[in-house]
């Protein structure tokens, strides 16, 4: 018997209000994967993650945990498995960093008694790997873009969870911060062995971090495959419909640039 | 300061309750505590203030729970539960009840409450079924809405009754709606404090999902909170508890929307504090107010809401402008 793989979204169909926003999409990921799921604006990358993530319950088709329902589950156990990062929504909330963390144990405590021991280590572990400590006491409105980037991987972290979810983890960040919040994702995944399912329209940080790529446009998945065959300038304007050029630096590293934007 | 806020305003609060039925048109001395029952000091004490002071104590509390669970539930600094049609809903009980000339009284609590609480009921069910007509339940948005237009078409109705009634009736319902908390015995007090303890566990056990709405309903989901379900139970119980006591007092204005920001302001954002911290200063704040509705005309009194209005607005805006 072959044994399920580790995570699958099977046949995934979702309509809201009427109109047809994801169609038929399946693909799978196996223990410790970072696949990223790219495509242009409103081609319904958000609106899969969500699907997968149960945070809209109208779709069809399947998303499998370990061969179990993700959306059938209970919130409370579902958040055991599978934790957020959302593209917004944090930016003006009154809690500090380490309060931020701390409600995110929220599926492992009861709703009477205080903090255990392990919350508290997952609290202190969390904000140490994201680098995090010495903003602790930070109000989260304080903080730079990219020290609250970071600030939400690590109460993503602290949750506990074995798979990651990230919603456009790099937009509104500057090159610095988008460096570092990368950096911060790739350690997640090696080090802590997390899953990562996440969510870009940004080719370069695809083809940076994914092991595996989805491409999905006007609602359907346009292409699958390894983070290698992106770098392909037809295959990218069928994805994007705009022209890209992939240039190669002298020590071996790529860009992929659409022509566009190029001076 | 954070660290001693909530035992302080245990302290003021238990002190302002010890101490308000002493003080009054007449003061009583303490001695009438334990003197001859039939005593005119010891009956004032025992029928009127002591009864008055704890219904004033309970509604306060009652009022600023509830709209700190409101406040958190609808992600909305102005949400309050007289802003949701339950006040006014309950008001349109009670007019209707006044211009129908109706007079009954069951185990010593007037009809007039048993209407205001069946329209405090109509107006919650009213939400709540629009809330599960529309597909897919409401957003906080939507429900927040929802409640406000039908505050506005419980209160035109109310203004349709009370323009179609005699004079001694509209004054009646005009001074029933601006709240008070006058009584004689124990009854009301009984009545209200069962819903005070339901608001006040309901609170404490479901601080934690209350701490993840205020950071809104996709990250609650994300971090395991069952949102629709559990907003409709807050929902629901915060509008019974606001219906039981608004007709026990009438709809008292200001403390459910001020008292949980004034709150905020001395121990936080942590819901279990701002719990205790709503408990402790709500009722203190009410029976501060309604000790000075008291005096300040006295014999005469003044509508406690007034006062409410005008002291909780001045101090807030003092601690609004105190800030760095």
């Amino acid at each position: 018997m072959v044994s399920a793989p580790f995570f699958e979204i099977k046949e995934l169909s979702c309509s809201i209000a009427g109109s047809k926003i994801l169609e038929k999409i399946s693909f799978t990921a196996r223990k410790g994967d970072c696949v990223c799921i790219v495509g242009p604006n409103g081609a319904g990358k958000s609106t899969l993650l969500k699907c997968a993530g149960g945070l809209i319950r109208g779709f069809s088709g399947q998303v499998l945990l370990e061969g179990v329902s993700l959306p059938a589950m209970k919130r409370r156990l579902a958040a055991r498995r599978v934790a957020w990062v959302h593209q917004t929504g944090a930016d003006s909330l009154p809690f500090t960093v380490r309060e931020f963390a701390r409600m995110s144990r929220y599926p492992w405590r009861s709703s009477v008694g205080g903090e255990t021991r392990a919350d508290e280590e997952a609290v202190a572990s969390a904000l140490e790997i994201s680098g995090v400590s010495d903003l602790a006491d930070r109000k989260l409105g304080s903080l730079s873009g990219g020290e609250r980037q970071r600030s939400l991987i690590a109460a993503a972290l602290a949750q506990g969870t074995d798979i990651l979810f990230l919603d456009e983890p790099t937009s509104f960040l500057d090159y610095r911060h988008q460096a570092e919040t990368l950096a911060l994702i790739e350690k997640v995944n090696r080090e802590q062995g997390k899953t990562i399912l996440m969510v870009t329209h940004d080719v370069n940080l695809a083809l940076h971090t994914a092991a595996s790529v989805v491409a999905v446009k006007n609602g359907s998945v346009a292409w699958r495959g390894g983070r290698g065959e992106l770098l392909d300038v037809k295959l990218l304007k069928d994805i994007f419909d705009t022209d890209f050029e992939i240039f190669s630096s002298a020590g071996g590293s790529r860009y992929v640039a659409p022509k566009g934007l190029m001076i | 300061m954070k660290r001693w806020a909530l035992p302080l305003l245990f302290a003021f609060s238990l002190t302002v309750v010890v101490a308000a039925p002493f003080v009054g048109a007449m003061n009583v001395p303490f001695s009438a505590v334990f003197g001859d029952p039939a005593s005119g000091p010891a009956r004032l004490l025992w029928e009127l203030r002591i009864p008055r002071v704890l219904l004033g104590w309970i509604t306060g509390s009652t009022l600023a729970i509830c709209g700190l669970v409101f406040q958190a539930l609808f992600r909305n600094p102005l949400a309050s539960p007289d802003m949701l049609g339950v006040s006014t809903g309950a008001a349109f009980g009670a007019v209707l009840y006044i211009r129908l000339g109706l007079a009954f009284s069951l185990f010593g609590i007037s009809g007039l409450s048993f209407a205001a609480f069946a329209g405090a009921l109509l107006a919650t069910f009213a939400i709540y079924l629009a809330g599960t007509v529309k597909r897919g339940g409401m957003s906080e948005g939507t429900l927040l809405l929802a409640g406000i237009a039908m505050s506005f078409l419980f209160g035109s109705a109310n203004m349709i009754v009370q323009y179609s009634g005699g004079y001694t009736d509209t004054f009646r319902m005009m001074r029933w709606s601006m709240g008070g908390i006058q009584t004689v015995g124990f009854s009301s007090v009984w009545a209200t404090l069962p819903a005070l303890a339901a608001i006040l566990v309901t609170a404490l056990v479901s601080s934690r999902e209350l701490d993840l709405f205020v950071c809104g309903e996709e990250i609650a989901a994300g971090r395991g909170v069952a949102v629709s379900r559990l907003r409709k139970l807050l929902f629901t119980i915060v509008s019974v508890v606001v219906g039981v006591n608004v007709a026990a007092c009438g709809p008292i204005a200001f403390v459910g929307l001020m008292a949980p920001h004034i709150c905020r302001k001395f121990v936080g954002e942590d819901h279990r504090r701002l719990t205790l911290a709503s408990f402790f200063f709500g009722g203190a704040f009410l029976v501060l107010c309604d000790t000075a509705a008291r005096i300040l005309w006295a014999p005469a009194e003044v509508p406690v809401g007034i006062l409410t209005s005008c002291a909780g607005s001045i101090f807030f805006l003092w601690l609004l402008l105190r800030e760095r």
